[in-house]
């Protein structure tokens, strides 16, 4: 804890930095308010990143244990495919449709999980296998279809009108962000999480349950991807096989820009939380801004590596 | 922090620039400019709209990903663009929040892929399934001419699974060819659009068909691919290559027709002249109505008219 309090101020100041730019330069609305910091469009930046939100909160605990999961973007496609045919398709309820596609998500991670620990591979050759993978299955299960949830009166259409609203997904995003600090900071499994990262080897003599915590962790980045594609699907009104490209990228540089070092052991959940609204704030200021979006990349890159370069540099003096 | 603050600064005061007296304010939402066909669809946007000079086009890409276009939407809605045209990624998506920006009393134009519900004060497109008749047509035509009576091997070079295009474009010609039973589509491999993808596919169907008479690929790239395949094993001659989509420029259809690799092809509008046509229409004549839903006819591009139609 005592690193992760170092590093914080850093990146707390980084997010000021952003806000404070982002309000200067706000365009003005007619009624001469600041579109940035209307209810509105502050509300738009939590709901637009609450899915990589919720998926970048386990990916902190994979990467604090010196791993990497690149196959939640896959697993995400596969639960917006598995929770849409189960409403619309198979009929079952909102509950258990839920359930199926995280849990089928969950068991996925665990997988990952099981293979990291017991085979002893490489993180990031066993979960780009299954970012392959799970993508193929995504789409063998839904024949290439998106699976249209609609908009009539049917459960399917009840489930995305209640999980699209903005306060359930805002919502949901904080009580995960919630239950992952207090399991990172309050509990044994915690512990074990930073001791398995920081040192290997020295957890292996110390006794700690390295595998049953490495497919713990890697079940929690399945589990969170398959409910960030609940989300998704109710959003989008449909299950989508090619949905989530890429967003292990945007995951992972929530978490470095958040101070959690890609080596394991230092990290925290505050500051993945940081990383994410940055990212979010980032977004929506240079698109209020209309800034061209080829250019929107290349700022984007700078301010990745001058965050993370800003967090190193103070703690190196 | 102070120098990232300065230097973001200063990349926005280039990329912004501009501003000034009051203009109106026009935002379009790209579902992805990295296609061709989109890219197009951008060109010819913002050349059409800088014919207005007071008229102020942003774009916006949404990189074929849903939540990023809802996203970019929402963000426009906040800016209360005096006119907002959606060319959206995929219907379902997109249906819900381009009816928020109804609500906002924005008008909202649809640019070529439908939404589920009819969010938008027009819609602008044109007809997949009239395309693959045509080309169907094309294809029995030149099938009855070659061997007497329209009977022929035809390989069909699909396009992404379950994307309208290719489900329309496939279903327009394969009503013509149920029409006669002589013509076989002896292949019908998936090359999910890309070029590269239908050259490896044309060559596996090549090793496998001793004779084929016609590719109706369901985008010219594809097609061209397929040609690319014949001519490796010097099979070339042998069939015509019959394409989709007739974009303008050098690596356009088009301009493939002219070349001699495409026996034909069948414009897909952009869609772009009328939407802007109408768009011009709303921001400046509160009186006017406009249609619901406007389609726009494609264009047959064969060796006769390909050079007039690539001049314009």
């Amino acid at each position: 804890m005592k690193n992760a309090r170092r590093f914080l101020p850093e990146s707390l100041l980084a997010l000021f930095g952003i806000v404070i730019l982002a309000i200067v330069i706000s365009p003005i609305a007619s009624d001469g308010s600041r579109i940035f910091l209307q209810a509105g469009n502050l509300t738009d930046i939590l709901r637009q990143i609450s899915l990589i939100g919720i998926i970048s909160l386990a990916m902190t605990f994979v990467i604090l244990t010196a791993g990497i999961d690149l196959s939640v973007g896959s697993i995400l496609a596969l639960s917006t495919t598995l929770v849409a045919m189960a409403l619309a398709r198979q009929g079952h309820g909102i509950p258990a449709s839920i359930l199926i596609a995280v849990a089928a998500s969950a068991a996925v991670g665990a997988v990952n999980g099981l293979v990291i620990a017991t085979l002893r591979m490489q993180p990031f050759v066993v979960t780009l296998a299954t970012m392959i993978g799970v993508r193929g299955l995504a789409k063998w299960l839904s024949n290439n279809e998106n699976i249209d949830i609609g908009f009539g009166h049917d459960v399917a259409a009840q489930f995305a009108a209640a999980f699209r609203q903005k306060g359930v997904v805002i919502g949901s995003y904080v009580a995960t962000a919630a239950a992952f600090w207090v399991l990172l900071t309050r509990t044994v499994f915690g512990r074990h999480v930073r001791a398995v990262g920081d040192n290997e080897k020295a957890a292996e003599y110390a006794g700690l349950p390295i595998r049953a915590t490495k497919v713990w962790v890697y079940g929690l980045s399945g589990l969170l991807s398959g409910f960030a594609g609940v989300l998704y699907a109710a959003e989008n009104h449909q299950g989508n096989p090619n949905a989530g490209v890429a967003y292990e990228l945007d995951a992972i540089a929530a978490v470095v820009i958040g101070g959690t070092r890609l080596s394991g052991g230092k990290g925290s959940i505050s500051g993945t939380i940081i990383g994410t609204l940055f990212m979010g704030i980032l977004t929506n200021m240079l698109r209020l801004n209309n800034v061209d979006s080829n250019v929107e990349m290349m700022i984007k890159a700078v301010i990745i590596v001058l965050a993370v370069a800003a967090q190193r540099e103070r703690k190196s003096r | 922090m102070k120098r990232i603050a300065v230097a973001v600064a200063c990349m926005l005061a280039w990329s912004c620039g501009g501003g000034g007296k009051k203009q109106f304010f026009v935002a379009f939402s790209q579902a992805n400019n990295a296609e061709p066909y989109r890219a197009a669809q951008n060109a010819l946007m913002t050349k059409l709209w800088a014919e207005h000079p007071d008229v102020r086009l942003v774009i916006s890409d949404a990189q074929q990903d849903n939540s990023k276009q809802i996203a970019q939407v929402e963000t426009f809605i906040r800016q209360k663009p005096d006119l907002l045209i959606v060319a959206p990624n995929e219907r379902a998506a997109l249906t819900a929040v381009m009816g928020q920006a109804m609500e906002a009393k924005i008008p909202v134009i649809c640019l070529e892929r439908d939404i589920l519900q009819p969010n938008y004060t027009s819609y602008v497109h044109s007809d997949n399934v009239a395309i693959g008749r045509k080309a169907g047509q094309f294809i029995a035509d030149y099938l009855a001419k070659k061997n007497g009576t329209p009977k022929g091997n035809v390989v069909a070079m699909r396009g992404l699974l379950g994307v309208e295009g290719e489900m329309n474009r496939d279903r327009g010609a394969k009503e013509v060819f149920d029409r006669y039973p002589g013509i076989k589509i002896v292949a019908d491999p998936v090359a999910d659009w890309i070029q590269a993808k239908a050259k490896d596919r044309m060559t596996e169907v090549l090793r496998a068909q001793p004779h084929i008479d016609v590719v109706y690929g369901h985008n010219d790239p594809m097609a061209v691919g397929a040609y690319l395949a014949a001519k490796e094993l010097g099979r070339e001659k042998e069939m015509i290559f019959v394409g989709v989509d007739g974009l303008g420029g050098e690596a356009g259809g088009i301009k493939k027709v002219m070349d001699g690799v495409l026996a034909a092809t069948f414009v897909y509008p952009l869609c772009v002249e009328k939407a802007v046509e109408i768009g011009d229409r709303i921001l400046r004549d509160p009186a006017f109505h406009p249609e619901k839903d406007y389609v726009i006819e494609s264009t047959m591009v064969t060796p006769e008219n390909a050079a007039a139609v690539y001049a314009k």
